[in-house]
């Protein structure tokens, strides 16, 4: 039997698409390098999680609002602020958001709910004051109004922030991809039903369904990373959906179809690792998106807890701070997650590129 | 093209009462019991009695979400809980400010967007084109709260050229004082992401053998661009155009509640903040019901300008 | 006689593209010929020949990125450069005194304006009349090219016509400014059988009438035989051979020419073996192999009986409309075991949706499929999984039938695991290399992925998966439709050559109707669902019964001397 023709001129012999998807990621410089961004991330994240790093972020270790190290002397002379005049902003600030709603209801202060929790708070950092700590006069990137170290905080809320824009994207991939595959795959009024659900989750814009999915759930990172699931599975929904559709009739899934693979190797042997490439995309997008709805929820103060820190919750105190010349907390923020979501973004269009098995 | 309308709305009955139930379950089951809420404090059981009797919160399920159905077919949810106005009436005087920030901020937007993206399409591999594209990414990444914090205190607080917040009751007043800024601000968050997209749309068409067709007619490159691609290209744009309409009624949420807009996106914040369940379901309603008629809408133009498109 | 000066010259023609990494691939290797003005010249070869990209480099079509032309390129019309020409001279000859027809006319023409108004465009462009004219002329043209109703399609939108009526659309819009030169790049590939030899009458008619030169790009030697003056072969960029078409089909000189004449099937011939290009470039002489005597025998054994096979095909419209459209029905025929059934038809004729519904890949509404005696329709999911292994289905684009994120290991052992054939994977991958040795590619290819092999070798890896579950029955579904000539025939040699060796029953689906002659011991014609004649091969061929199977006979293109018009002298 005579060959069909000359063989195949591949420089690297036995290639499979993903190995050949990541030889162009590495090759493409700034994918490459968006993808070391993202990974030197995680790596901080992981260790701010595990207590290797910014454990102490709530420490107060300098005065307040010290300015950055570089910018000790131009910066605005700082206030010397006593304690009575830290407990005031201390409650002025936590009760903010409960005085709306106190006063619509007829509640008193000492009727206030938080009344409790005020108190003990105010007991706790008591404590600390009495310490009798050393304070800084600057700190690498400033601190805060009660002197903690923005650069702690920052490396805290990264990794909250990370972790709730990676897990809550995780979640919705998950619920998307399954209930798309099962739609896509079967059709008919298991189909119908899904999409039902479907166009009821998108009749409603998400930035409302997350709020109110927060008017009802608590607060926290475990209800904001479900409540986020909740309401950006459909985007994954609609994509896993059509492509399950389209390549169930490919020849490959008939082929499959034809030597006797069941519904189950087709959808997740053979279909599921040709649509992996858009899964790694649409995650790469939807942790930005999720980022910065976290971003949004916590600094409108239904996001993450009072205790926790976040990028949205440090922008939350930045209008406040920006007014009297403390630009620090905020610039490093909006440094941080800027890198952490162009990196993202770059990644995503990088990993569109790469992994696009049209494109040889 | 009737009988098809009229279908089509035969088909948001199921989609409407799906969000009826997910706001029911939301509200009245997950929720909790929102009576300990209104009672604050005063937790005595007469107190808490009353306030589950008023606000039928002693009812079993099934009658609570029948009334909650009569709410939505007619369109009255009764009174909010914490301003104890009736909601029609709150929602009807936050809508206009909305629709004059988001509205002003659609069309400018819009304009913007298709105009940067169409040129740097057409000039798609130059260095302007890599330029923007980055430019826009990298603008992409910064939060919009950023700009907003950031927009209001040099642009308002420090450059002293807008006031830093408010709204007034003439609109004259408040398009020439106080839209401006807010509408710059919002401009500038919406344009990347915007660029972007209608860029992918246009480079995406300049890829259609149509294209060369029209070169090999001896077509020059701006009639092509101006005639043939944007034509095609405006196909997604409109879709995704007519789809964010709905969110016109929401407003900018976060740029109303900086600026003191009194708009339905910064009622949504309030409502939130002090469980105002009334007001959130209502608003939630209101706009379910706004975008599937925009969707229907967004169909009916697809027939205009695809003349592929069927309606069946 | 001082000839007159050619219309069009090329000269040294070189091409290359370059990949974003800078790796060039010479595409056209310096090739340099003449186009007489008022003749018709043909470009002819398989894929990746290049032609193509001649056609684009004279409009200068190609992407500006990553293509590079070769500075000493010449391509001379009426004595100027085009390769040197500006953008705004390069414009004016675009659509005036240069025109171009494509492959594709659906994606070719501007979806959302309506056709109409798509010629009128050239003609202002160029002609620079007013709207009123232009629509009078267009309304002409229309007329001219065959459009039926051409009022009422000057407001159609390309969708609204079909495959042959937008390739006239194209021929209109090309011909408006009367072009002294009219490219035409595989103008027919996409069309019927049918359809494409009207087309090809309409451009010969169009070619004398306006007495312009054509340069007419095909894969298919036999059609441009029937219209042109001269023929070029090309092969991976460079030219074989560039003759008058008496001689390319009369004596031609080159072993490539004369290789591509020989290894497409022929109605008239049925060798045991077809000829394969490297039977023609040795230096030892091509021996025609003995003919094969094809046809169903009485001591012949049925396999597989079919009988009033209908097939609905059901779309929803909205939640509760339902709408169905019969794309086979009832159909009845019978397969003797080893032997070939061939089906022809165009397409839409329900050919492939038959062959899917044989082996259940999509649901019947109506018949019975008798294996062997036992209904395939009627069995539970459980008991039709031996059926399954026992008849198998060979797809038509070996791109898409491989699942690419799989090595050829997995592929091949895959039915295996499925069907426990094979105790081990060490038994199951041994037995899989001996598969692949067996169609004809070597052992190490296991390890490969199927973006690694050409058209050809996929489709071997494809009929290798089926014959690793030992079927008795292969369904060929225009299995070897969408592959070049040369590789055409080594496929159906090699499906041949299983047949002999494995007895093999196969049903053997294309619209190629010669192919299918040379495969088939009895043929099926099938038209919109119907079979309309059932025969043995010869007998078909010979002596067609139905109009339709004469109609589709009648426009094989047979080469020279067949041509489609009187040739002046």
């Amino acid at each position: 039997m005579p060959h069909s023709s000359p063989p195949p001129a591949a420089p690297h012999p036995h290639n499979s698409l993903t190995r050949i998807g990541w030889r162009r990621l590495r090759r493409d410089r700034v994918g490459f390098a968006a993808l070391c961004i993202v990974g030197a991330y995680l790596l901080l994240a992981l260790a701010a999680w595990s207590g290797l790093v910014a454990s102490h972020w709530q420490d107060e270790v300098a005065h307040p609002y010290a300015p950055p190290t570089l910018f000790a002397g131009s910066a605005p002379h700082h206030l010397e602020l006593d304690a009575a005049d830290i407990d005031a902003a201390d409650r002025r600030a936590a009760s903010a958001a409960a005085q709306d709603s106190s006063g619509a209801t007829g509640l008193s202060a000492d009727e206030d709910p938080l009344a409790a929790d005020l108190a003990a708070a105010e007991q706790q950092s008591a404590q600390y004051r009495s310490a009798g700590q050393a304070r800084a006069d600057s700190l690498p990137l400033g601190a805060d109004q009660r002197g903690r170290d923005v650069l702690q905080k920052l490396l805290q809320g990264s990794a909250t922030s990370l972790q709730v824009g990676i897990a809550g994207a995780l979640l919705a991939l998950a619920i998307g991809t399954v209930l798309g595959a099962l739609s896509g795959y079967f059709g008919g009024l298991l189909d119908d039903l899904l999409m039902w659900g479907y166009s009821v989750f998108t009749s409603v814009p998400d930035m409302l369904l997350l709020l109110a999915f927060a008017a009802v759930s608590g607060r926290g990172i475990g209800t904001v990373v479900l409540v986020m699931a909740f309401t950006s599975w459909t985007g994954t929904f609609r994509l896993m959906r059509a492509e399950f559709l389209k390549h169930k009739g490919r020849d490959y899934v008939r082929a499959a179809d034809a030597i006797g693979a069941g519904h189950g190797r087709r959808m997740f042997h053979h279909i599921l690792p040709n649509v992996g490439h858009l899964l790694l995309v649409q995650f790469s997008m939807l942790t930005v998106a999720l980022i910065k709805y976290e971003a949004i929820l916590s600094f409108l103060g239904f996001g993450v807890g009072v205790t926790q820190v976040s990028w949205g919750a440090m922008l939350a105190e930045a209008p406040a701070e920006l007014l009297q010349g403390y630009w620090w907390q905020m610039l490093a923020v909006t440094l941080c997650m800027s890198l952490l979501v162009t990196a993202f973004s770059l990644l995503a269009d990088s990993l569109r590129d790469a992994l696009d098995p049209k494109v040889k | 093209m009737l009988a098809y309308i009229v279908r089509r709305v035969w088909q948001m009955v199921p989609t409407l009462f799906g969000v009826m139930l997910l706001l029911f379950v939301l509200f009245n089951w997950v929720g909790g019991d929102p009576s300990y809420i209104l009672a604050g404090k005063n937790l005595s059981a007469e107190a808490l009695a009353g306030i589950r009797q008023q606000l039928g919160l002693d009812l079993p399920l099934p009658q609570q979400f029948l009334i909650f159905v009569r709410q939505v077919l007619t369109l009255d949810f009764g009174t909010s809980w914490s301003t104890q106005q009736p909601v029609s009436a709150l929602l009807h005087s936050r809508i206009g400010p909305s629709l004059l920030l988001t509205g002003s901020m659609l069309l400018l937007g819009t304009v913007l967007a298709i105009a940067i993206a169409a040129l740097v399409a057409y000039r798609r591999g130059s260095l302007t084109d890599r330029l923007v594209t980055l430019i826009a990414t990298c603008a992409m990444s910064v939060s919009a709260l950023v700009y907003i914090i950031a927009g209001q205190y040099w642009l308002a607080f420090k450059g002293g050229w807008f006031p830093i917040m408010g709204w007034s009751d003439s609109t004259l007043d408040n398009l020439l004082h106080y839209l401006p800024l807010p509408l710059l601000l919002g401009v500038i968050v919406g344009l990347a992401p915007d660029i972007r997209f209608y860029r992918s749309c246009f480079v995406e068409e300049l890829g259609h053998d149509y294209v060369r067709t029209a070169r090999a007619k001896g077509l020059s490159e701006p009639v092509i661009m101006l005639k043939h691609v944007l034509r095609n290209a405006m196909i997604p744009v409109v879709t995704s155009l007519m789809m964010s309409l709905p969110y016109l009624m929401m407003g900018a949420m976060l740029l109303e509640t900086f600026f003191g807009i009194p708009g339905m996106g910064k009622e949504v914040v309030m409502a939130v903040e002090r469980s105002d369940f009334p007001v959130i379901k209502a608003i939630t309603i209101y706009i379910a019901l706004a975008t599937m008629l925009f969707n229907l809408l967004t169909d009916i133009v697809y027939k205009l300008i695809d003349p592929r498109v069927q309606l069946h | 006689m001082n000839p007159a000066p050619p219309l069009l010259s090329v000269r040294k023609l070189r091409v290359s593209f370059r990949d974003e990494h800078g790796h060039g691939a010479e595409a056209v290797k310096g090739i340099s010929f003449d186009i007489p003005a008022g003749k018709t010249v043909a470009l002819v070869g398989e894929s990746g020949s290049g032609k193509s990209v001649t056609a684009m480099a004279i409009t200068r079509l190609l992407p500006e990125h990553g293509c590079h032309i070769d500075p000493d390129s010449e391509i001379l019309f009426g004595g100027r450069n085009l390769l040197t020409a500006s953008r705004s001279e390069l414009r004016s000859l675009r659509g005036g005194d240069i025109a171009m027809v494509f492959q594709e006319p659906m994606s070719s023409l501007n979806p959302v304006f309506s056709v109409g108004e798509q010629i009128i465009e050239t003609l202002m462009l160029h002609t620079g009349v007013g709207r009123k004219a232009a629509q009078q002329r267009a309304l002409a043209l229309m007329q001219e090219v065959g459009l039926p109703a051409p009022e009422r399609k000057m407001r159609s939108y390309p969708h609204q016509l079909s495959g042959g009526q937008q390739q006239r659309v194209m021929i209109a819009m090309a011909i408006a400014c009367e072009p002294k030169l009219l490219i035409a790049d595989e103008p027919t590939t996409a069309l019927d059988v049918t359809i494409q030899q009207q087309i090809l009458q309409l451009l010969a008619s169009l070619q004398q009438k306006h007495g312009m030169a054509v340069l007419f790009i095909s894969h298919d030697l036999e059609l441009v035989g029937q219209f042109a003056d001269e023929v070029i072969v090309m092969h991976h960029g460079s030219i074989h051979e560039h003759a008058p078409v008496r001689q390319i089909f009369e004596a031609p000189q080159d072993a490539y020419t004369k290789a591509l004449l020989r290894c497409r099937p022929h109605l008239a011939s049925r060798p045991a073996k077809l000829p394969v290009i490297r039977d023609f470039l040795g230096d030892s002489c091509y021996f025609e192999p003995p003919q094969r005597q094809r046809g169903y025998q009485t001591d012949d054994r049925v396999i597989l009986e079919v009988q009033g096979l209908s097939v609905d095909y059901h779309s929803r419209h909205g939640w509760f409309g339902h709408h169905s459209q019969r794309a086979v029905d009832g159909v009845s025929f019978t397969l003797m075991r080893g032997r070939t059934l061939g089906i022809v038809g165009e397409s839409g004729s329900g050919k492939s949706t038959l062959g899917l519904a044989l082996i259940r890949l999509q649901q019947a509404s109506a018949g019975r499929v008798l294996f062997e005696g036992e209904d395939m329709l009627a069995l539970t999911p459980r008991q039709l999984r031996d059926y399954k292994r026992r008849i198998q289905i060979v797809f038509q684009n070996p791109y898409a039938s491989l699942n690419p994120r799989f090595s050829v290991a997995q592929i091949l052992t895959e039915p295996m695991l499925l069907h426990g054939i094979g105790c081990d994977t060490a038994e199951r991958l041994q037995l899989a290399g001996d598969w692949l040795e067996h169609v004809g590619l070597p052992r190490k290819a296991l390890a490969k992925y199927p973006h690694e092999f050409s058209g050809g070798q996929r489709q071997r890896i494809a009929i290798a998966r089926c014959l690793t579950m030992h079927p008795e029955i292969l369904i060929c579904d225009e299995s070897v439709s969408a592959l070049d000539v040369s590789v055409q025939a080594q496929v159906l040699n090699l499906l041949q050559a299983l047949q002999d060796e494995l007895g093999l029953s196969y049903l053997f689906i294309s619209h190629d109707l010669a192919v299918v002659k040379h495969l088939s011991d009895q043929v099926l014609v099938m038209q919109q669902g119907r079979c309309v004649e059932l025969a043995d091969a010869d007998t078909l061929y010979a002596a067609p019964q139905h109009p339709y199977t004469r109609q589709l006979l009648d426009a094989i293109p047979q080469g020279w001397p067949h041509c489609i018009r009187p040739r002046p002298a």
